[in-house]
């Protein structure tokens, strides 16, 4: 046999929950990869983000050998992010393997996500490996889960593996149908080197590290690469498999999963979905299906204290280092001051760089309303891509405007179909198709504006269908729309960081929903607060809150002064947290109330 | 700022026969003997403290609960003994102490006047019989008109009433008929506290299982305004938030309080603030006993009041009274001219009509008195 037919390179797919994390580190353990004694729960997920949510982010794969019928096998785990944001580098991921383990819960079934992900490897033409988990669980249905397989995702499971990723039982099976079912790898060391980056990262000692799977050929220290979409060139400095540390070896070869460091200085230079092959002897054509990470969410994010801006800088610079996808640029708020402009992948991705701004950098910070770029065009022709609804061209001068359009795909069981056509009707959605997968499960299709979609469209859709839907979409082009700027005046004065460019036809209900909901959030002041949604000088909605009525007209008993002292000054912290907007006080919430307004 | 002035002095008696729902304060069911144990730890605390007050002035007393009138007969005359032959006390000593009209007797108000109480206030809070009993005070419509009776029979000079707003279940009419009945008695002082719920209490626990529900700001604040007006026409001058005094009736022993001038606490918990120091007893009666055998000091906590402290004590305590801040001893004492750090609040606060400058005193405006406590958070 050759070094490729020991090869297997496969992922795990499974619904949020369904333990795919915890049978990855059994793997890892079962095969002595990684010493019970060095096992940390999950350790794939290398985040502290990644272990509370339950999701992966950040790939790590691992290199496993396993010994089968006295052969030594080279098992590659490669691991997929796990939501709708990163189906890109999921589809990356997947493109790298041939195989991928399917997770089933036992007690649960098939899941939306497990069909999302499911579809998605059966899209990349891998075998697919049932494996039915928690079979320990006293509510465990295991002949209930196989056929449930079998019917709605149609593979055959009479060989399914029953295991308990938690106790261990019966993890040689998986680790043995990986070996029998999931191919080897079928490419050529002799041919020139065609690698695909499936995901990279920055060590501050290696400078940017692409995650590669070597397709045909073979690369060594000191080769000269090519990245063929960014068509950089650079000279390899070290190569090696991951254990799931990184290790070095001698070279990679066809079919092998690996790393390539060449001392590159961004990993914006190292992009999820390059071809890397050699300089001197390079292939015609890249891999298919490299797309550029391209920001569809955008918001502000600024310093709750402004005196902290150099250090969000530092934070977002250090950030960037190793998730190439995150874009910033200066941007000057009157309400917030010094701060910037972002761009994410999705809706996740900008929570989860908020939330690592905040726990890992330490730095308390206010987000504005996410918006989505559109194009302006003005009365002399000219083209604006605006991300932020401060840059928008004066209304008058506006010719037309046009907004990203996405192909919506939803699937969704039967009984949850009228809620969601609903909500996709409400969201300015399209109807294109509808398609039954089987005699419960619906596939819906829509076009519909990105801008209905980033706000809260994913909750929605999990709370109507009470997590059964999955949804996924793509950007497929850009619509003339009639958009206008809101803006929300408090006491008078324009909050620009509350602005938000919406549909004409909503303008009203937003606003008024948006002022109900401020209402809310913003505490009383001494004196009467108007606030007031206005859209080109015209105040369309108008909530006002009354001037505060309230004070503790305690006694300072037995002289006690320091405890009304203490609550004073309590009271004075509290307002620490407010931003100062002339003369009203906001908390740092009333902008993130925008994001999760209920119509 | 006003070391030099005579010192005020406070006991505690944190005794009572049934604690008020909404009392948050430190008392024991009352028995004769560990009202005698008390009072022996008391005598022991001031002749552990009284060395250090050697050459210091007092003049005021405040004997302060609990319900200093359910002890038994003779304490507060022996208390009153040991004050004065262990301090030294100004001529005109204001002597105060607080009653329960349920335990206030004819026998007690001789024995308080021999021993020279010289201003007495009554734990009135409301007229409603049926209101004070809803919130467990032990005291009838027809003890309050009893106490008032021997007052007033004795041509006792000098009397406060408490008054409480925003009880549960407390109406604007019950609030204007206990302030006409004070009125119409002729006290000299009278103290409005708005009722503040504190964790711990029955009434938390009543207003949070929806027994009881609390009065909204809004009405309170609409009371006290309407209390204002009506103690104005009657000559009352409010010179403090919650005090309300006859003109030269106001109390020495509370202004101390707001104007930073040293007092003395004895008993469990009472408070003191001696040349910038701010301490205070334990709150528990054993404790405070045992130390007192033992011959300890019974101080639970003792701070220094660093200048951002005092800072912040100055503007919170100043704004409450009529007088106002300061603002000249307030540079010369914090070096910082609060109409320059504080200038956007203040501007701002100004042009809504909430604070006043007059006479180089900043002060909150008549009709914001009330929400004074926001004013003042803005301005620490």
């Amino acid at each position: 046999m050759s070094r490729q037919d020991k090869i297997r390179n496969f992922c795990i797919v499974a619904h949020i929950d369904h333990g795919k994390s915890t049978l990855a580190d059994r793997l890892m353990e079962h095969t002595n990869t990684v010493s019970k004694r060095d096992m940390e729960e999950q350790l794939l997920d290398s985040m502290d983000i990644e272990r509370e949510r339950g999701i992966t982010i950040k790939l790590t794969p691992a290199t496993m050998k396993y010994t089968c019928n006295g052969e030594e096998y080279t098992l590659n785990l490669i691991d997929t992010p796990g939501h709708v944001d990163f189906s890109y580098e999921v589809s990356r991921s997947l493109a790298a393997c041939e195989g991928a383990i399917l997770v089933v819960d036992a007690s649960q079934g098939v899941q939306a996500q497990t069909l999302a992900n499911v579809y998605l490897a059966l899209d990349a033409n891998l075998e697919i490996i049932p494996v039915i988990n928690k079979v320990d669980l006293p509510s465990a249905d295991i002949p209930g889960t196989k056929k449930e397989i079998e019917d709605i995702i149609g593979i055959p499971c009479d060989e399914a593996c029953e295991i308990s990723a938690k106790t261990g039982l019966n993890i040689n099976t998986v680790l043995d149908a990986v070996v029998k079912y999931v191919p080897a790898p079928k490419g050529d060391s002799s041919k020139p080197l065609k690698a695909l980056i499936f995901d990279s990262y920055y060590d501050s000692y290696k400078g940017a590290v692409s995650m590669v799977r070597i397709f045909d050929g073979q690369v060594k220290v000191g080769d000269e690469i090519l990245f063929m979409q960014t068509k950089k060139s650079f000279v390899v400095t070290e190569v090696g498999v991951y254990k799931p540390q990184a290790v070095e070896t001698d070279c990679l070869k066809a079919g092998e999963v690996g790393y390539i460091a060449a001392s590159i200085k961004t990993v914006s230079d190292t992009k999820v979905g390059d071809t890397i092959t050699l300089k001197n002897n390079p292939i015609d054509k890249a891999l298919d299906g490299y797309k550029e990470a391209t920001s569809v969410v955008f918001c502000g994010i600024f310093p709750l204290d402004g005196d902290k801006y150099q250090e969000l800088n530092d934070a977002l610079e250090k950030l960037k280092l190793n998730d190439a996808s995150i874009h910033f640029t200066k941007e000057t708020s009157l309400a917030l001051g010094h701060g910037f402009r972002c761009g994410f992948l999705g809706l996740l991705h900008m929570e989860i760089i908020t939330e690592r701004l905040e726990r890992e950098f330490n730095l308390d910070i206010i987000t504005t309303s996410p918006s989505v770029e559109y194009k302006v065009y003005d009365n002399k022709g000219k083209e604006y891509d605006v991300t932020n609804p401060t840059e928008m061209p004066p209304l008058p001068t506006i010719q037309k405007m046009e907004e990203p359009i996405v192909k919506m795909e939803i699937i969704t069981p039967k009984d949850y179909l009228g809620g969601i056509m609903d909500l996709c009707a409400d969201r300015r959605g399209v109807y294109l198709d509808m398609q039954y997968i089987d005699a419960n499960r619906t596939k819906l299709i829509y076009t519909m504006p990105l801008n209905e979609i980033v706000y809260d469209f994913f909750d929605k859709i999990k709370s109507i269908s009470k997590g059964y839907a999955s949804m996924d979409y793509e950007l497929s082009g850009y619509n003339e729309s009639d958009l206008v700027k809101m803006d929300i005046l408090l006491n008078g004065e324009i909050c620009d960081a509350l602005s938000i460019i919406v549909h004409k036809d909503k303008a009203y209900a937003r606003g008024r929903a948006l002022c109900e909901k401020l209402k809310t959030v913003i505490p009383r002041h001494l004196f009467e607060i108007p606030i007031q949604a206005v859209i080109g000088g015209k105040v369309i909605a108008r909530e006002t809150i009354s001037a505060m009525r309230k004070d503790v007209l305690a006694k300072c008993y037995g002289g006690d002064v320091t405890r009304k002292r203490k609550l004073l000054e309590k009271q004075k912290e509290g307002k620490k947290r407010m931003r100062r907007l002339g003369s009203v006080e906001l908390p740092s919430e009333a902008f993130v109330t925008i994001l999760k307004l209920d119509d | 700022m006003v070391k030099n002035k005579p010192m005020g002095l406070y006991v505690h008696i944190p005794f009572c026969s049934k604690k008020c729902d909404y009392c948050d304060f430190v008392s024991y069911s009352m028995n004769k003997k560990a009202q005698q144990q008390y009072l022996d730890a008391l005598f022991s605390e001031i002749d552990l403290v009284k060395r250090q007050y050697i050459g210091k002035t007092f003049d005021s007393i405040y004997i302060g609960g609990g319900t200093p009138s359910i002890v038994y007969e003779g304490f507060i005359a022996g208390l009153a003994r040991k004050l004065f032959s262990s301090f030294h006390f100004a001529e005109k000593t204001e002597f105060t102490i607080e009653i329960n009209p349920a335990s206030f007797t004819k026998e007690k108000f001789f024995e308080y006047v021999q021993a020279g109480i010289n201003r007495i206030s009554v734990g009135v809070q409301c007229l409603d019989s049926k209101l004070l009993a809803l919130h467990g005070r032990l005291q009838s419509l027809e003890n309050i008109k009893g106490t008032f009776d021997i007052l007033r029979n004795s041509q006792f000079p000098n009397v406060n009433g408490d008054l409480m707003i925003g009880l549960p279940g407390q109406t604007r009419s019950s609030v204007l008929k206990t302030v006409k009945f004070l009125i119409k008695n002729k006290v000299k002082h009278i103290s409005t506290y708005g009722l503040q719920v504190e964790k711990g209490t029955m009434t938390f626990d009543k207003i949070r299982r929806g027994k009881f529900k609390s009065i909204p700001d809004k009405k309170t604040v609409s009371w006290y305004n309407k209390i204002y007006k009506l103690l104005k026409k009657n000559d009352y001058i409010r010179y403090e938030i919650s005090n309300f005094a006859k003109p030269g009736f106001e109390s020495k022993h509370n202004s101390k309080y707001w104007d930073e001038t040293n007092y003395l606490g004895l008993g469990v918990p009472s408070h003191s603030f001696v040349d910038g120091y701010r301490f205070y007893n334990t709150k528990r009666l054993d404790t405070y006993i045992d130390a007192m055998n033992d011959g300890k000091s019974a101080v639970y906590s003792k701070e220094y009041l660093s200048k951002a402290n005092r800072r912040t004590e100055r503007i919170m305590l100043s704004l409450r009274t009529i007088r106002g801040l300061d603002l000249e001893q307030f540079e010369q004492d914090f070096n910082e001219n609060l109409l320059v750090s504080r200038k956007d609040q203040i501007d701002l606060l100004i042009s809504k009509n909430m604070l006043k400058i007059e006479d180089g005193y900043l002060k909150v405006t008549d009709k914001h008195f009330y929400v004074s406590n926001s004013i003042i958070v803005s301005l620490i």
